[in-house]
């Protein structure tokens, strides 16, 4: 280390001063001034250096932590992945015990813990299976189960409902939000008891269509507004009449009925065409569009018949 | 345009409050817009009344146009008077696909066919409800329109709103809407209150339902009040616990407004000594009656706040699962006695 003492007071003249004693003393005096300061900076250069050097020293130890870290709560969790997934047992065991330190041995490790968790998720999607792919919660303290039934149409999802049955002695619906209109007396009559399965397939089929059936009327009314008319409807969708108009100079109006009589079914049953012109319902274009009312969801037809021209 | 025609026209308007007088008039489409517009909205109700009554003759209305012009003021207040609710039983195949059209038309005709003198006005409302107004007669008088009885209807549901219904007519009624409906019979399920959208999103279960999920939603935000961090945790889940438990009974966000239930009881002393409470022949008759502004609410902060036991007990909890709010209980049956309710 070099000593660095502060000049005394004697010595460290203002040049001034210097002057006053000729031109050698104050050659001296630049000298001292020189060695002082090139002191000073070499001092502040070591401490630098030594500051880089500490800052890699912890670098190091940092890296090396997480090393260590990653290694214990990867061994930890193959531990307990371990007796899951039996099969793949020793492949896990060579990760465990495997000391070497290396980058195959990482991948490795990183390779085994995606199996074993994809095991864990083919599992949970079996058991999913075999409850029939519905969402099943223990409710009343383990003396129920509360069924969620989601609705979708064209790849939306619409609302869910649910259903808490009573599983103590006999099955039992307890409560439900599902909405009046859907017969779920009669599905429970027919298979509550005997086919939990079949009764759950059956009202998420009858809920499924009515959540259909509305999105459709929905559709109309909201993409189809001012060009189609909903006339009437009713709480289950299951009888609309839709009025839309021929283009051209009379603009004669066109209602539409679509019956849907199969109620697990968001299409209708029967279309029936009726107009004042009546010689218009047996063209063979409106013949056309009756069969695709049938077959194709009511306001993709009609908006493909507007785009066409073939309605105002 | 008879005495008895101005007379319930003069009455009708009376009933209506001064602000609504505007709308309930433009809802009615028995003006011509030019006579709409010449009626002033600020002069006195009598005034309005008899420029109104004028116009009426101008257009010669009669008393079944004046009874539609009440039904309207009944539609935008579903809170006048007090509702009770019957559930039509057993549909048939027809009573999925029934319409207005239909409906209106057989109603009409049944209840006709039973009793001679009777004024029906029927109008479907936004909402998809059936909005009946009857004036009963009998064989030898007009029609009483001072004391309508009003109900209310949603096709393809079980359900049956009345209001102001006489015993005398309750039969006559309950016929008509069987036949009307497509159904087997009809009964009593015992709910009443004065709240119409509240009796019908309780039955149609419209209103907040809480299942249990499997993510128990996070805590709520607390006030940073901590004595013990431990304790205080503790605390939370309960409060968590208690409010789910009340949650799932009565439902989240705003539930239906009840404003009573009621208990009859017929019990037994069941004490040890046989005293003169055990040697009693007769039942114990005792009536429990619960009244608030919104029951349900009461009952629910009852159970979430800690103040009632829990798990609810399935007298209280009846009232929501059961859509009812009349029991009547007895020492036979374990619990609720047999009085039909609403199935669920």
């Amino acid at each position: 280390m070099v000593d660095l003492k502060p000049l005394k007071r004697e010595e460290w003249r203002t040049p001034v001063e210097c002057l006053k004693e000729g031109v050698l003393s104050h050659l001296n005096v630049l000298e001292m001034e020189a060695l002082r300061l090139s002191r000073k900076q070499q001092l502040s250069l070591q401490q630098q250096s030594r500051v880089d050097d500490l800052r890699i020293m912890v670098e190091k130890l940092r890296a090396q932590r997480d090393h260590l870290k990653a290694r214990a709560q990867s061994t930890l969790s193959l531990q307990q992945l371990k007796a899951m997934v039996g099969q793949r047992k020793e492949v896990c065991d060579d990760d465990a015990d495997g000391d070497e330190e290396g980058h195959s041995e990482s991948l490795q490790l990183h390779l085994s813990l995606l199996m074993a968790k994809r095991a864990q998720v083919k599992d949970l999607l079996q058991g999913h299976h075999l409850i029939g792919g519905y969402d099943v919660t223990e409710a009343s303290r383990g003396k129920g189960v509360c069924v969620s039934i989601a609705t979708a149409f064209q790849g939306h999802y619409l609302e869910t409902y649910n259903l808490e049955l009573d599983v103590a002695r006999t099955v039992r619906i307890s409560r439900h939000n599902i909405p009046p209109f859907i017969p779920l007396e009669k599905l429970a009559q027919d298979n509550l008891q005997t086919d939990l399965r079949e009764f759950l397939g059956t009202l998420s089929k009858h809920l499924n269509a009515f959540a259909g059936r509305r999105q459709q009327v929905c559709l109309i009314q909201e993409v189809l507004k001012g060009s189609v008319e909903v006339m009437e409807s009713n709480a289950l969708f299951n009888m609309v009449v839709l009025m839309c108009t021929e283009p051209g100079q009379k603009g004669t109006a066109v209602l539409c009925t679509l019956e849907y009589s199969d109620l697990t079914r968001f299409l209708p049953t029967k279309v029936v065409i009726e107009s004042e012109d009546k010689t218009l319902p047996t063209t063979p274009k409106w013949k056309e569009h009756q069969s695709l009312l049938l077959e194709t969801p009511a306001h993709t037809v009609l908006q493909a018949l507007k785009r066409k021209g073939q309605i105002v | 345009m008879d005495d008895s025609a101005k007379q319930l026209l003069r009455l009708i308007i009376r009933r209506i409050p001064s602000n609504k007088l505007y709308s309930t008039l433009r809802k009615w489409e028995h003006l011509s817009k030019k006579q709409f517009e010449s009626l002033d909205f600020t002069q006195p109700k009598w005034l309005i009344c008899d420029n109104l009554l004028s116009l009426c003759e101008e257009n010669d209305l009669s008393a079944k146009h004046v009874t539609e012009l009440e039904l309207i003021h009944r539609i935008e207040q579903p809170t006048q008077g007090a509702w009770h609710v019957c559930q039509l039983i057993d549909a048939q195949e027809e009573a999925l696909t029934s319409d207005l059209l239909q409906f209106r038309e057989s109603f009409k005709l049944h209840l006709k066919g039973l009793i001679s003198h009777v004024a029906v006005k029927i109008k479907k409302h936004e909402d998809d409800a059936i909005w009946i107004r009857i004036a009963w007669g009998d064989n030898f008088t007009k029609p009483n329109h001072l004391k309508p009885t009003y109900v209310v209807h949603h096709l393809q549901t079980p359900y049956v709103f009345l209001s102001g219904l006489n015993v005398k007519h309750k039969p006559l009624l309950h016929q008509a809407l069987v036949l009307a409906t497509h159904h087997e019979s009809i009964k009593d399920v015992h709910l009443s209150g004065r709240c119409l959208t509240a009796l019908r999103d309780l039955l149609m279960r419209q209103y907040k339902q809480v299942f249990p999920v499997k993510h128990p939603r996070p805590l709520q935000e607390r006030s940073p009040l901590l004595t013990h961090p431990n304790i205080e945790n503790e605390h939370a889940k309960h409060a968590e616990n208690r409010l789910q438990m009340a949650s799932e009974v009565f439902g989240d966000g705003t539930l239906p407004k009840l404003e009573t239930a009621l208990y009859k009881l017929e019990t037994r002393y069941r004490g040890k000594e046989r005293g003169t409470m055990g040697a009693r022949e007769e039942p114990f008759r005792g009536v429990v009656r619960f009244s608030s502004s919104n029951i349900l609410e009461s009952l629910k902060y009852c159970t979430s706040s800690g103040m009632a036991a829990a798990p609810v007990t399935p007298l209280l909890s009846s009232i929501v699962q059961k859509g009812r709010n009349y029991f009547v209980i007895t020492d036979k049956g374990p619990g609720l006695s047999q009085t039909p309710g609403p199935k669920v």
